[in-house]
């Protein structure tokens, strides 16, 4: 802290951002960090031991965000050592599989777990992983996933199927798969104070979107001072959220965030 | 059977001291100095032991083992010592011969590459056994093998893994392989192989330069102690396979999920047949060991050696690695690994003050980055050649290594000092990650001198860590770990709490203080007694958590702590001690309750069950109680009791006020049963007049309903203060200041708290109510259940209000009523007979020690349940007080005692009479103890 209240006159030395990802095993929490850090997407990604640790910068208005990132290792029984990972973090992403009912009771029950144990003041994100696999056409099934998340959103289904022939015969099948409704998660995320998205890190779908929301809502004076009122901080949010330099439709570009 | 020896291989000039153990099936040895030689070979594997002709007062032994390998073992002990040790080894090695173990040894060795290596040169000294031509056949075929011949089927075939077939990692040229398999060769040659192998100092040198690929598998499996499993326990992998083919669990699913995404880079994992044997291995072992059933980690690890040795060596290995050398890491708690991250915090502690104080400063957790390293065993940190390397040594010296090698990457890198200058975690897991990158780069690339700019990081790692971290041994590590596991259990004990309660749908008024405890008491009943029975395992909460249930046996424990009236609460002095002993009881109320608390009907509660169950009736006032009691009873939920219901709430009643002193309770119960079936027979009377007699009414016909059961438990005063507040209060967590200390005081408490053990104290009130009984001084009492009414309150019968019947109600129903109702109070007195008298007196304790030798003195004859005499019990206690009695007290034991030592022996005697009497008196018990 007394090393960034230093360098909060230097607007380019980033400001760290701790943020760690929680959820349960093979929802696909190192695949998000993947994507977000670089921009990839591995089929057969080995399971994380312990928690893998990246970084990634951001920038938001005159200011670099730099995120260090802790994705953990979902199995149940690593549970324990979790606490190490969270300790600390001003932010979380908690994720579930939109194809796997259990996951979201995962998440809630991680959600509560940082709202008890964690610092108080950390920014949680809900996301709904694995989209892509219940996107079905873009005009028939995307109605969930289209909703909210901009005009984009009509390319990314496109991207998320494999080919248009197979779209139209498995119509109905891709909704089918899905054991999380949108409306259910929107509803709990809302009840519990978090930031919400239905994300693909296989297209991309979503990914920077959480990163870039969390970034608004962290309250960065915060961070800079150490100390500094809390309505000073929800000001500064609100004025940089405008100013956010990610694009939101860049999956297949290079890396959203200019490091 | 030990003995002192002096170990001579043949063809070599050491000699070595040290000493011979014969543990059957096994002899070993293990030098003085505990490193420089060892050796654990089975009997079945010695075929010839001769007594050699001895000079002057030696005693030596010629063993011959199968493969015609000699031993001289001169043993240096006492001469009688040394014919003894012979004679087991005689009966030993007959044993072994009857269990036709030495036949196994020869196709056992067929499964191992050495045999290949060193096969086809000793067919001489085979030839003394009797053995001939196969092995020359073994060595015929493993070479052809060698030339690409693959013939997995063949019996004859060594066990191989995966690199045979996908490469190994590394170029050969550069690991020097054919140098070092003729190293290994010579040595082989000389020291034994595999069962037989004897470890010299060579031996540990050329481990430490790294093991040659082809025969890793093979010595991995030989330093780790597997082999030795393996060939114990002949088709046991198979088996386990063929047994639960087809079948499924959550380990299965686990694993199934991480199968491809297991070393993906290595060529024999992108096909079928690697993916194949990994989900093999790591099920097989998921079902030998079902409660660890499978971690992650433990598929890299098995990707790992499954590319040294075949998926039944793998599997071997697996069992040696998680049950002795990782022992708790892969467990559901992990315990073991975090166990081992304290440990290795503790050590840099000691060993890098400097850096561990930064890190300290700046707030960086050392097991950010070490946690991985010791769960994968740097497979997946370290470039895969380095990570093997690490191996070897770690199935060679054990699991100090990896303390070892992972403190000297802390040191390494204090050269450069970068770790000091690191200021959060992630710079740190920066720099060991860039440092792991490095590993093969040269340690001194400025250097002049070619030899020394060859020596790459990793070869400079080892050294440091071999030379100059020696003092971290393994009995280092077992004192940490001795050190730190009570601090660890505890943790993990109070994280699996906070999770069960935050996990909670539903904790009603309770606080989460209460919550704690009472996941405390459950879990305390636990203990005491284990659930058993279905539903109770293999059970999960909905995010997919194990939960723990308890059947019924659990749940009385259970309540037995909780509730006033579900145990039998003595208190018991001997005139030593006075203690409460609580005991279990059983009743159908308690069923009743277990059953209506079960809200999942699954014949087992969890957690939320019970504090679901408990915050219905804990919080209560006094209708709602009343209603509650009600409810219990009413089995099929129709709103109101039958004729059985209202006795079976009745005898519930009488077994909760079943300790209370005097006769109040039980006339507010036979009462209750009057006036419960003279309203419920008017009812009855009035509802249908055409039925005719209400006596001939069937039992299970609605009887009573709430309005009137309330009706009834108004009109009693004890009946309504007990629905009012004592049925709520009789549920308890906390220990409400205890009348008795739970902790014994005085000279024998003091010796009773060095009793640790539950059995040993147990044992020890045992014996202190014998000496109790001998001297007189023993008493039982009970303590009730409420306990609210003084003797005072309990000797006058409270006045019963006015039945709340009117005349003609009264008239209309009293022919019928005492046919129901009469036989009552006489058959169910007699399970309530109070025992009040020491009641006030318990209740007044504890009572102070005279002098630091009478613990207690509670001087009282066996009392028999004299109601009246509870006033003069007091008097009679003061009294004692004050005229000494302590002194006849002393006097008796003292007589006791003196009884006792006649039977002891001189030693002890002295002992016990040149002492202080305190000493006598613990040494007395000491004996009882034994």
């Amino acid at each position: 802290m007394a090393d960034n209240a230093e360098t909060s006159a230097v607007p380019d030395k980033p400001i760290q951002v701790k943020l760690v990802l929680l959820g349960e095993a093979a929802v696909g929490k190192s695949s998000i960090v993947l994507r977000f850090v670089s921009n990839e997407f591995q089929a057969n990604k080995e399971p994380t031991i312990g928690a893998a640790f990246l970084t990634q910068k951001c920038r938001l208005e005159d200011r670099v965000l730099r995120y260090e990132i802790w994705d953990t290792a979902g199995q149940e029984r690593f549970h324990s050592l979790a606490p190490m990972y969270y300790r600390n973090a001003q932010a979380a992403v908690v994720v579930y599989d939109v194809t796997k009912a259990t996951s979201l009771e995962k998440a809630k029950s991680w959600v509560k777990e940082l709202q008890r144990q964690a610092n108080p003041n950390i920014v949680i994100a809900l996301a709904g992983n694995k989209v892509d696999l219940v996107t079905a056409s873009s005009a028939a099934g995307a109605s969930g996933a289209a909703a909210s998340n901009g005009d984009d959103d009509e390319d990314e289904a496109d991207d998320a199927t494999a080919t248009p022939g197979e779209d139209a015969g498995e119509a109905e099948n891709p909704e089918g798969l899905r054991q999380v409704p949108k409306d259910e998660a929107q509803a709990y995320a809302t009840e519990a104070g978090l930031l919400f998205f239905e994300t693909s890190a296989k297209t991309g779908e979503g990914i920077v979107e959480i990163f870039t929301e969390i970034a608004k809502k962290i309250p960065i004076d915060h961070i800079l001072n150490g100390r500094g009122g809390a309505s000073r901080s929800a000001a500064a949010g609100a004025a940089a959220a405008d100013a956010v330099n990610l694009q939101n439709n860049a999956p297949k570009g290079k890396s959203p965030c200019s490091c | 059977m030990e003995i002192n020896a002096v170990l001579t291989l043949q063809h070599q000039e050491d000699s070595f001291a040290g000493k011979l153990y014969l543990f059957p099936p096994f002899l070993c040895f293990v030098s003085l100095d505990r490193k420089s030689v060892r050796f654990t070979i089975p009997l079945s594997t010695i075929r010839r032991v001769e007594r050699l002709n001895s000079r002057a007062g030696v005693f030596a032994l010629s063993l011959v083992l199968w493969h015609g390998m000699k031993m001289i073992v001169q043993l240096t002990s006492m001469r009688s010592t040394a014919e003894a040790f012979c004679d087991r080894l005689r009966d030993g090695l007959k044993v072994q011969l009857q269990l036709g173990q030495m036949k196994q040894v020869k196709p056992f060795a067929k499964t191992l590459y050495s045999e290949t290596l060193c096969g086809d040169s000793l067919p001489a000294e085979k030839s003394k056994d009797g053995e001939t031509s196969p092995l020359v056949d073994v060595g015929a075929t493993a070479a052809a093998a060698k030339m690409g011949v693959e013939d997995a089927d063949d019996g004859g075939e060594y066990h191989r893994g995966l690199g045979s077939e996908f490469k190994f990692p590394g170029d050969a040229k550069k690991l020097r392989e054919a140098s070092k398999i003729k190293l290994w060769t010579a040595y082989l040659r000389a020291h034994g192989r595999h069962l037989t192998l004897a470890r010299y100092p060579q031996c540990t040198r050329l481990i430490q330069v790294g093991l040659p690929n082809r025969l890793r598998g093979e010595m991995w499996e030989t330093l780790s102690g597997s082999l030795y499993l393996r060939f114990a326990n002949p088709d046991v992998y198979q088996s386990i396979l063929k047994e639960h083919d087809g079948k499924t669990s959550m380990s299965t699913e686990e694993i199934e999920k991480d199968l491809n995404r297991s070393l993906p880079e290595y060529a024999a994992y992108q096909s079928e047949k690697g993916i194949s044997s990994l989900r093999r291995v790591l099920t097989a072992y998921s079902w030998k060991n079902p409660e660890l059933g499978y971690c992650q980690a433990m598929n890299i690890l098995t990707a790992a050696i499954l590319i040294y040795m075949s998926e039944e060596q793998a599997f071997w290995l697996l069992e040696v690695l998680c049950d002795r050398l990782l022992p708790g890491y892969y467990s559901p708690s992990m315990h073991g690994t975090l166990l081992d991250q304290r440990v290795f915090e503790a050590l840099v502690q000691r060993c890098l003050p400097l850096i561990h104080e930064h890190f300290t400063s700046v707030d960086v957790q050392l097991s950010v980055a070490s946690l991985p390293w010791f769960l994968s065993l740097f497979i997946n940190s370290m470039p895969l050649i380095f990570a093997f390397r690490v191996i070897d040594c770690f199935f060679a010296m054990g699991p100090k290594v990896l303390f070892q090698v992972g403190i000297i990457i802390a040191i390494l890198k204090i050269n450069g000092e970068k770790l000091l200058e690191i200021q959060d975690d992630g710079a740190f897991i920066h720099l060991m990650r860039d440092y792991f990158a490095s590993l093969g780069d040269s340690a001194h690339p400025n250097s002049s001198d070619p030899r020394v700019k060859n020596i790459t990081n990793f070869q400079e790692l080892l050294l440091v860590a071999f030379r100059e971290f020696s003092v971290i041994t393994d009995e280092t590590i077992i004192s940490e770990r001795k050190r730190f596991r009570a601090g660890v259990t505890s943790t993990l004990e109070s994280f699996s709490k906070r999770a069960a309660i935050r996990n909670l749908k539903f904790t009603g008024r309770f606080s989460k203080d209460q919550c704690g405890a009472i996941y405390d008491l459950l879990f305390k009943a636990i203990w005491e007694e284990p659930p058993r029975g279905t539903g109770v395992t293999g059970s999960v909460d909905s995010t997919g958590r194990p939960e723990t249930r308890i059947s019924m046996n659990t749940f009385k424990q259970f309540l037995c702590y909780v509730a006033s009236w579900a145990r039998n609460e003595l208190v018991v002095s001997n005139g030593f001690q006075q203690r409460i002993q609580r005991d279990v009881v059983d009743h159908a109320l308690i069923n009743r309750l277990f059953y209506s608390w079960d809200y999942s009907s699954k014949g087992a509660l969890s957690l939320q069950d019970i504090v679901m169950g408990l915050e219905g009736v804990m919080f209560n006032d006094l209708m709602s109680n009343i209603e509650w009691f009600f409810k219990l009873h009413d089995k099929d939920k129709d709103g109101s009791l039958s004729k059985d219901e209202v006795l079976q709430l009745s005898e519930s009643l009488l077994f909760i006020f079943r300790n209370e002193p005097g006769d109040a309770y039980l006339g507010a119960v036979s009462r209750f049963m009057t006036n419960a079936f003279e309203y419920g027979d008017s009812l009855l009377e009035k509802g249908d007049d055409a039925t005719g007699d209400p006596e001939e009414a069937p039992t299970n016909q609605p009887y009573l309903t709430l309005p009137t059961f309330r009706m009834v438990v108004l009109a009693d005063e004890i009946l309504e203060s007990f629905f009012d507040s004592d049925l709520s209060a009789s549920f308890r967590f906390d220990e409400p200041a205890a009348p008795l200390p739970d902790e014994p005081t005085g000279l024998l408490g003091g010796l009773m708290s060095t009793i640790l053990t539950k059995e040993n104290k147990n044992l020890f009130n045992r014996v202190a109510d014998e000496i109790g009984k001998t001297i007189g001084k023993h008493q039982v009492d009970q303590r009730p259940a409420i306990g609210k009414l003084g003797k005072e309150l309990a000797l006058q019968e409270p006045k019963p209000r006015e039945t709340l019947l009117t005349p003609r109600q009264r008239s209309a129903s009293s022919g019928a009523a005492p046919s129901a109702s009469s036989p009552e109070p006489s058959t169910l007195s007699s399970q309530s007979l109070p025992n009040v008298s020491q009641l006030s007196l318990s209740e007044r304790t504890p009572v102070p020690p005279v002098t630091p030798l009478i613990p207690t003195t509670i001087v009282m004859e066996r009392q028999t349940f004299a109601i009246d005499a509870a006033k003069d019990d007091d008097e009679e206690e003061d009294s004692m007080y004050a005229i000494g009695g302590d002194d006849d007290v002393m006097d008796e034991v003292d007589a006791f005692l003196e009884a006792h030592d006649s039977g002891l022996t001189d030693a002890q005697k002295a002992e016990a009479q040149g002492e202080a009497r305190i000493r006598s008196f613990g040494a007395a018990s000491d004996i009882f103890l034994v």
